[in-house]
C-alpha cells in the first residue's frame, strides 16, 4: 500500500487507541499548559467580585444536565466558592428538569467548605417548568413564580429572601448553559433586553462561539467557554486565594491541549493522504 | 487497594456502577453489542422516571393539586383542563381538543417571543455593530469594531439572493464567504474542544474516582 493510501485509511480503532494514550498520559505526568485568562473570563470573575457581600444575591441558573457535566460543573463549583469565600449570598435554580440534581449536589457539596447556612446565606429555588414564563414571571415576583423553594419551604420564611421581589434586587446573573433553554435562547431576549438585568454566562463549548456578538455589544458581561472557560475560572478563584480545593478543569487542561495537537496532526495527516491519492489518480 | 475497597460502602458500589455503565457506553467504539444497548435503554428509562418524579414534586403537586384541593383554588381546573387535553390525542374522537392548549401555547409564545427576539437579535446586535464616538477613543477598539462591521454588511450581502453575484457585488459577497468560513473554523474548534471535555471528564471518573489512580 503506497503512504497516501495508508494515510487516508487510517483504521478508526488506531485514532481512538492513539488518542486515548494522549489524552490519559497528561493526567500522570502534567504539563502545566493552562495559557492565558481570556477578558470574558475575567470580565466574569470581576462581576462577581462587584456583588456586595451579605447584601443582595447573586442568581446563577444551572441550565445543564449530566451530559455537560465536565464542562459547566467545575464553572458552578468555582463560581459558587468564588460566591460564598465572598459572602455573596446565591439564589441557585435551573431551567433542566435533569440539571436539579447537580445544582443541589454542588451546593451541598461547597456550602459546608465555607460553613454557609441554607435559607440565609444561599437558597435552591430548584426547577419549574415553563421556562419563559418562569423567568418572565420572576421579572414580576420572584416569590409568586416560586412560593416555595425546592424543598417546599415559603420562601418568605427563608432570611435571605426578605426584601427579593423581583430582577431589580438581582445585582448579577449567571446562566450555565448547555443550549437551549439557556442563555442564548431564554436569559438574554427575555430577562437582559426585556428587565435589562445584568447577565454573565458559561457555555459548554459547542455553543461558545455563538455567544461572542453578545459579549461585544454588551448584552452579556463575562463569558466562560467550555472547559477552557472553567479552568480560566478556577485558576482566577485560586490566584486571589478564594479556595485551595481540587481543580478539576485546570487538571484536564493538559489532556485537552495535546488531544487538539494529536487531532490537528490527524487532519493534517488526512489531508496529506487525500492530496497524495488524487494527485496519483489523476 | 482503591477500586477494591470501594466495594465495601454504599457510596463506592455507586462508583463501580458508574464506572462499568461508562465501560458498557465505550464499548459502542468497537460496535454494536448488548451491553451498549443495555447501557443505552437504562439511561433512557432512568431519565424519564427522574423527570415525572421532578415534574410531580417541583410543579404538579405544588402548583396544581395543593392549591386546588387544599385551598380550593378552583380557577386552577381551567389550567388542568387545558393540560388534560394534550393527553386526548390518544382517543381519537377527542384528539381535536388537543388543538386548544396548543393554540393558547402557540399564541402566548408568539406574542412573548417575537417581540424579545427582536429586541435581543436584531435591534441590539446592530446597534452593537455600529460606529460610536466611544470607539474613537482607543485605536485597537475602532480597529476591532471597524473588522466587525464589514463582517456583518458582507455577510448579509451574501445571504442576499435577489440579485445575482457578479462583478463588485460578488467580491463584497466573497469577503462574506471568508467571515462565514472563519465562523464555522471557531464553531468546530469549539466543537472539537467540547467533545474531548466529555471524554476527559469521564476519564476523571475512571481513572480518579474509580481507580484512585489521579486526584
Amino acid at each position: 500500500m503506497r503512504l497516501g493510501e495508508a494515510l487516508a485509511k487510517i483504521d478508526r480503532r488506531v485514532v481512538f487507541a492513539f488518542l486515548a494514550v494522549v489524552v490519559i498520559v497528561p493526567f500522570f505526568v502534567p504539563l502545566k499548559i493552562l495559557g492565558s485568562v481570556s477578558p470574558p473570563a475575567r470580565q466574569l470573575f470581576q462581576a462577581v467580585e462587584e456583588v456586595e457581600p451579605e447584601s443582595r444575591p447573586l442568581l446563577l441558573s444551572v441550565d445543564f444536565d449530566p451530559q455537560s457535566m465536565p464542562e459547566l460543573y467545575p464553572m458552578l463549583t468555582a463560581i459558587l466558592r468564588h460566591a460564598f469565600a465572598r459572602n455573596v449570598r446565591v439564589m441557585v435554580m435551573g431551567l433542566w428538569v435533569t440539571g436539579v440534581g447537580l445544582g443541589e449536589q454542588a451546593l451541598n457539596e461547597i456550602a459546608p467548605e465555607y460553613g454557609k447556612e441554607y435559607g440565609a446565606d444561599y437558597v435552591f429555588l430548584g426547577w419549574k417548568p415553563g421556562f419563559a414564563a418562569v423567568v418572565l414571571g420572576m421579572g414580576k415576583s420572584i416569590p409568586e413564580t416560586y412560593p416555595t423553594d425546592h424543598y417546599g419551604t415559603p420562601l418568605e420564611s427563608l432570611p435571605m429572601m426578605k426584601g427579593i421581589r423581583n430582577f431589580n434586587q438581582v445585582p448579577f446573573a449567571i446562566s450555565l448553559s448547555a443550549g437551549d433553554p439557556g442563555a442564548l435562547t431564554l436569559w438574554i431576549p427575555y430577562v437582559q433586553s426585556r428587565f435589562g438585568q445584568k447577565l454573565g454566562t458559561g457555555m459548554t463549548a459547542v455553543s461558545a462561539a455563538d455567544a461572542y456578538p453578545y459579549l461585544q455589544s454588551g448584552q452579556l458581561t463575562g463569558l466562560l467557554g467550555g472547559m477552557k472557560g472553567a479552568a480560566e475560572y478556577e485558576f482566577l478563584i485560586a490566584e486571589k486565594g478564594y479556595t485551595e480545593a481540587l481543580t478539576p478543569a485546570i487538571q484536564a487542561m493538559d489532556s485537552q491541549s495535546m488531544a487538539h495537537l494529536a487531532i490537528i496532526l490527524l487532519i493534517v495527516l488526512g489531508n496529506v493522504g487525500f492530496l497524495l491519492t488524487r494527485k496519483r489518480r489523476k | 487497594m482503591h477500586v477494591l475497597q470501594l466495594l465495601t460502602s454504599a457510596q463506592g458500589i455507586w462508583i463501580w456502577i458508574g464506572a462499568l455503565l461508562t465501560l458498557f457506553i465505550f464499548s459502542f467504539l468497537f460496535g454494536d453489542n448488548p451491553l451498549y444497548k443495555f447501557a443505552e435503554h437504562l439511561y433512557v428509562g432512568l431519565s424519564v422516571g427522574y423527570m415525572i418524579a421532578i415534574y410531580y414534586w417541583n410543579f404538579f403537586k405544588p402548583d396544581l393539586i395543593d392549591p386546588l384541593f387544599g385551598q380550593g383554588r378552583i380557577i386552577l381546573i381551567i389550567p388542568a383542563l387545558l393540560g388534560i387535553c394534550y393527553f386526548a390525542v390518544f382517543i381519537q374522537k377527542l384528539a381535536w381538543t388537543v388543538r386548544i392548549p396548543m393554540g393558547f401555547v402557540l399564541g402566548w409564545g408568539s406574542g412573548v417571543a417575537v417581540p424579545a427576539i427582536l429586541q435581543a437579535n436584531i435591534i441590539k446586535q446592530i446597534q452593537g455593530s455600529l460606529i460610536t464616538t466611544q470607539m474613537l477613543a482607543r485605536w485597537d477598539t475602532l480597529v476591532w469594531n471597524l473588522i466587525i462591521l464589514v463582517g456583518v454588511i458582507t455577510t448579509v450581502v451574501y445571504f442576499f439572493f435577489s440579485r445575482e453575484q457578479k462583478g463588485a457585488f460578488k467580491t463584497i459577497s466573497n469577503i462574506g464567504i471568508v467571515y462565514i468560513m472563519i465562523g464555522f473554523g471557531a464553531s468546530f474548534g469549539y466543537t472539537v474542544m467540547a467533545r474531548v471535555s466529555l471524554l476527559l471528564g469521564r476519564l476523571q471518573f475512571l481513572l480518579g474516582d474509580w481507580l484512585g489512580l489521579i486526584r
